[in-house]
């Protein structure tokens, strides 16, 4: 025979299974459900926030590290140009300094040459001299055929010649 | 016909005969079923690539627990579980009519149970909130001559929590009862003078089915929501942050 309980009854041992069914139900929904669940969560959280600290850091250095190549390059931009300065300057100097030594050497050049010449000039004149004498004395011979010291005639000649070539 | 209340499976011959009935029985199924449910959900979870099956699992923690602690503030994080439980369990119990079970939440014992759970609670943190005077002082606030409102009022809410609850889902079951009933005398009437198909209730297909939709799927969310959600106002209201 089947047996029912009223439509509307209070039946205590009904309502202490409900609270045991709840009390068993909040443990196992703790235990399999939610600990599980909050506790992956959590260490996603922590995954998360150290993968944005490292990532931090790593930016961080990065931007250190441009920061100093950008600088080193910028110093040897500046040395570069210093040194092509330098070697400019140097250059130009040595250029003015070689420029200088060659019109230097091209005057003592000439100023030699001058000289050689002016020599010349005095040598050829002293040749001309005695053999202008020497002519005038043969062709005084010749002319006065006088017999007089030839020593005397050369003397004569010379300081006539002289005075001319002076004048001349 | 006849409205009958959940069915006496047997007795445990222990204290005078402990009745396991229906609801406690049917119960049993529900913790089960949902400690089933949780072992899946809850199994080989990891930080990197979740599997469909645990983003399931967090959508539906942290849905609950946005829940709680909107309604109830951080600090009373700790019910968690419990609203979880409450709600599976109310949830469950009353689908399970759909199974052709009767469910445990069309039994006043069940909803009275979720109540009274709430009205302990309640009463608990007012006292550890306040102190035994102060507690006894606030059903004095904010006139002396509303005490007795306000007792009652402190009474009426587990009571309409357990009724409101217990209503939605008995009358599913009586109202799916009538409508069954009824379209068998109809199925009776319009085909019974044919020989063998005349014994089939024929009728009893189909608008059952449309019907439930709303007594028991529609109902059943409906009343775990409602029920939760009161037990985590009261009871967080009972618990704030601030006191």
């Amino acid at each position: 025979m089947e047996k029912f309980q009223e439509f509307v009854a209070i039946a205590p041992w009904t309502m202490i299974f409900t609270w045991v069914n709840l009390i068993i139900l909040v443990l196992i929904m703790k235990k399999l459900l939610f600990k599980p669940v909050l506790n992956m969560l959590a260490a996603r959280d922590k995954e998360v926030n150290e993968m944005y600290s490292k990532a931090e850091t790593a930016q961080s250095s990065a931007e250190a590290l441009e920061k100093e190549y950008s600088e080193k390059l910028s110093l040897a931009k500046e040395e570069a140009a210093k040194i092509m300065k330098d070697a400019k300057h140097d250059a130009t100097l040595r250029g003015e300094e070689i420029v200088g030594e060659a019109k230097k050497e091209a005057s003592a050049i000439l100023e030699k040459a001058q000289k050689e010449i002016e020599r010349e000039k005095e040598a050829a004149i002293n040749e001309i001299k005695g053999d202008i004498a020497n002519i005038a004395v043969d062709i005084a011979q010749k002319v006065i055929e006088k017999d007089l010291h030839e020593k005397d005639h050369e003397r004569l000649v010379e300081e006539f010649i002289d005075g001319w070539g002076e004048d001349k | 016909m006849n409205v009958k209340g959940p069915e006496i499976l047997f007795e445990i011959p222990v204290l005078g005969g402990i009745p396991i009935t229906e609801t406690i029985f049917n119960g049993w199924l529900v913790v089960a079923a949902i400690s089933i449910v949780c072992f899946f959900l809850g199994r080989n979870l990891s930080v990197r690539n979740p599997s469909k099956r645990q983003i399931v699992a967090e959508k539906l923690v942290l849905t609950l627990s946005g829940l709680v602690e909107n309604t109830m503030g951080k600090n009373n994080m700790f019910f968690l579980p419990y609203i979880g439980a409450l709600f599976s369990y109310s949830i469950l119990s009353s689908l399970s009519g759909l199974l052709g079970l009767r469910a445990p939440t069309g039994d006043i014992n069940t909803t009275v149970g979720f109540a009274l759970i709430a009205f302990f609670l309640i009463q608990f943190f007012n006292i550890k909130n306040k102190g035994v005077l102060g507690w006894l002082k606030g059903f004095t606030e904010p006139v002396a001559f509303l005490t007795p409102l306000n007792i009652i009022s402190e009474i009426a809410n587990p009571i309409s929590m357990a009724f409101r609850h217990f209503g939605n889902i008995a009358s599913g079951i009586v109202i799916t009862g009538l409508i069954y009933g009824a379209l068998a005398g109809l199925s009776k009437v319009v085909l019974g003078w044919i020989p063998v198909i005349g014994s089939i209730p024929f009728l009893q297909a189909g608008l059952p089915a449309i019907l439930s939709i709303y007594f028991d799927v529609f109902t059943s969310f409906l009343q775990a929501y409602i029920i939760s959600m009161l037990t985590m106002v009261y009871v967080g209201s009972a618990n704030e942050a601030n006191q």
